[in-house]
């Protein structure tokens, strides 16, 4: 479809009418960070974001999520999917939810999760910043993100709309679109390009060379005790990475103790609890005991293990594994280098 | 089935735990009453029971010898036992003394001699005898607590977390401590509490406790290296919780579960 033109002025009315037509979920500030959230005017948006504390997932995948609500013998599902449009969502985290997508409807389908997204128009937009810990420049450069039903670009003057999916062609009409000239979509198709220039942190090695020495030091433990030493097990380079989708399973019950629900919550392999499973009466094994296994499991899952069936790494290079890591020991490109820097 | 006995008993506390039950309010504990019979609550009713226990929820730490036979005496009544709140859990801030030795001088000045002052080393309720589950706390989460209760009379085994709140922090979107140049114990911190305190711009002062494994080497280097507390502060921080629990990997939360909870040994 062709591409449109929305001038600068006429930016505003269009996220006004979008706010005023249905829930519109989009980067706004919180203290000195920023997170996805319902807008509730225009002026709230921050486009001008580097990255969310949580990636997009939230939306589809909250941290806790009910699943089933029980009365006795009665049990109702609870997929209430809102229909939303999920504005300003960059290239990197719809390159997740491609992988989550995938992920979540490989055999059994999950319709907790899928009924939300579909659910949703999201539409994406070229990053105009990038965080200091980013590296989506150079990750992963072979994957096309593709499960966003626009993109929007900033250019000189206005904004380039280009609507992938007839959910993105139904926005237009809430704006004073124009069709794009050439210079104007040739200027957004640069900008496009560009992006990746702005992160600071570069991969410097191809995936597969990455997954095939992953496979090689796996049974280094030096190496990975190393890497681990600091590490505190606390989950959150796992918590905040948009390509997670580990959760556990918990039933609360109400004060009545007849009713209650079945919701799941935000799981995280780092923790040391995720791989502690029952042996039967009162016992106990955790198969990945030291914090050495359970950091090398990450890297395993981002770099190497999941690569044939994504088509390439599970990690997308947000970079929010490293900076929400405290002990600074989770970034992918230094533990990448480390790796790759080590003699076999 | 006969509704399950219930007790509160006191040890060495502020009885703010049973107090924060309290505070659930009538509707509430009026609705629990249909399920379980409470027949002993220092704080709620006068009553005094000597009879057998279904669930016995002690508070407070183990300080002094004399206490040691009404503890037994509990432990032998009660199906389940369980540590009710941080000072029966850790000694929690009971615990500062054990590292002190002029604190009676220090708050009593002249009466510092009174020979009721006399006590031991604060200990948890386990230095006694077994406890089957924690409800973790400075003062305890009562939602939690009632989550903990209601897996009993389910016959299911309560799940306590052993993550740091960094995870709830996470899963809420605090913008963490350590961005905005503070410090936080929140990565050593056991979770379950939904980090309340970060999220209002406080550091985590780990009112739970520590996690099973604490990385207390990296904590001291990240309170020193990003938190920029000097090495004295850096140790003397983490003190105000877990003082009985440095430099020891903490005892695993018990597992063993009697008679009125089917044990799952699921991970918690
Ligand atoms: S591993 Fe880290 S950088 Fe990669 S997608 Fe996950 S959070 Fe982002
Ligand atoms: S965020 Fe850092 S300290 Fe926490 S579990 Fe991950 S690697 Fe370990």
């Amino acid at each position: 479809m062709q591409e449109q033109f929305l001038a600068d002025k006429a930016f505003e009315p269009f996220l006004a009418k979008l706010i005023a037509a249905g829930p519109v979920v989009g980067p706004v500030g919180k203290r000195s960070q920023f997170v996805f959230a319902p807008l509730r005017s225009p002026a709230e948006a921050r486009l001008d974001y580097d990255v969310t504390i949580l990636p997009p997932k939230k939306l589809f995948f909250p941290p806790a999520q009910d699943l089933v609500r029980f009365d006795g013998d009665k049990v109702e599902g609870c997929i209430e999917p809102v229909a939303m449009v999920v504005f300003g969502v960059h290239p990197y985290d719809v390159k997740a939810l491609d992988m989550t997508d995938l992920l979540f409807k490989e055999r059994n389908e999950d319709r907790n999760y899928l009924a939300h997204r579909e659910a949703a128009t999201l539409v994406a937009m070229t990053p105009q910043k990038a965080s200091s810990r980013a590296f989506w420049g150079s990750i992963g450069t072979g994957v096309e993100p593709k499960g966003h039903d626009a993109l929007l670009t900033k250019v000189p003057g206005g904004w380039i709309y280009e609507a992938r999916t007839p959910k993105g062609t139904a926005l237009l009409k809430h704006g004073d679109f124009a069709s794009a000239t050439k210079e104007q979509s040739s200027a957004a198709r640069k900008a496009g390009l560009d992006a990746g220039r702005k992160c600071s942190a570069n991969l410097k090695h191809p995936a597969a060379a990455v997954a095939h020495r992953m496979k090689t030091v796996f049974k280094d433990e030096k190496l990975w005790n190393g890497l681990a030493e600091d590490c505190f097990s606390c989950g959150s380079c796992n918590t905040v990475c948009p390509t997670c989708y580990c959760f556990d399973v918990q039933d609360r019950w109400n004060l009545d103790q007849k009713s209650g629900t079945r919701t799941r919550y935000w799981d995280a392999c780092l923790a040391e609890d995720f791989s502690k499973v029952t042996l039967g009466a009162n016992a106990s094994e955790n198969f990945r005991e030291t914090k050495g296994e359970r950091f090398r499991h990450r890297f395993m899952r981002k770099a190497s293990y999941l690569n044939e069936k994504l088509g390439g790494p599970a990690c997308v290079g947000c970079g929010r594994c490293s900076a929400a890591c405290t002990a600074d020991i989770a970034d992918p490109v230094r533990v990448i280098d480390t790796i790759m820097g080590r003699p076999s | 089935m006969a509704k399950a006995k219930v007790a509160f008993f006191d040890f060495a506390c502020c009885e703010g735990c049973q107090i924060e039950m309290t505070n659930f309010g009538d509707a509430a504990f009026l609705e629990l009453l249909n399920h379980i019979d409470i027949v002993e609550f220092r704080e709620a009713i006068s009553e005094k029971t000597t009879e057998p226990i279904d669930v016995a929820l002690v508070e407070g730490s183990f300080t002094r010898e004399a206490d040691r036979a009404r503890l037994e005496e509990i432990r032998r009544r009660a199906k389940i036992v369980i540590a009710f709140g941080q000072c029966a859990c850790t000694a929690g801030i009971n615990a500062l003394k054990n590292h002190q030795k002029d604190y009676k001088e220090c708050v009593y000045g002249k009466d510092a001699k009174m020979p009721h002052l006399d006590s031991a080393q604060a200990q948890p309720i386990s230095a006694v005898i077994k406890v089957d589950y924690s409800a973790y706390g400075c003062p305890v989460n009562k939602y939690e607590v009632l989550q903990i209760v209601s897996h009993l009379l389910h016959g299911k085994a309560p799940v306590v977390p052993n993550h740091p709140v960094c995870v709830e922090c996470k899963r809420r979107e605090t913008v963490c401590r350590y961005h905005e140049g503070d410090h936080c114990l929140g990565v050593v911190a056991r979770a379950g509490c939904g980090a309340p305190c970060p999220a209002s711009g406080i550091p985590c002062e780990a009112c739970r406790g520590f996690v099973d494994q604490p990385n207390e080497t990296a904590l001291k280097k990240v309170l020193k290296e990003k938190g920029g507390l000097s090495e004295r502060r850096a140790e003397e921080k983490t003190l105000m919780f877990t003082a009985n629990q440095r430099g020891a990997t903490t005892a695993k939360h018990p597992e063993k579960s009697p008679a009125l909870a089917a044990p799952q040994g699921g991970r918690s």
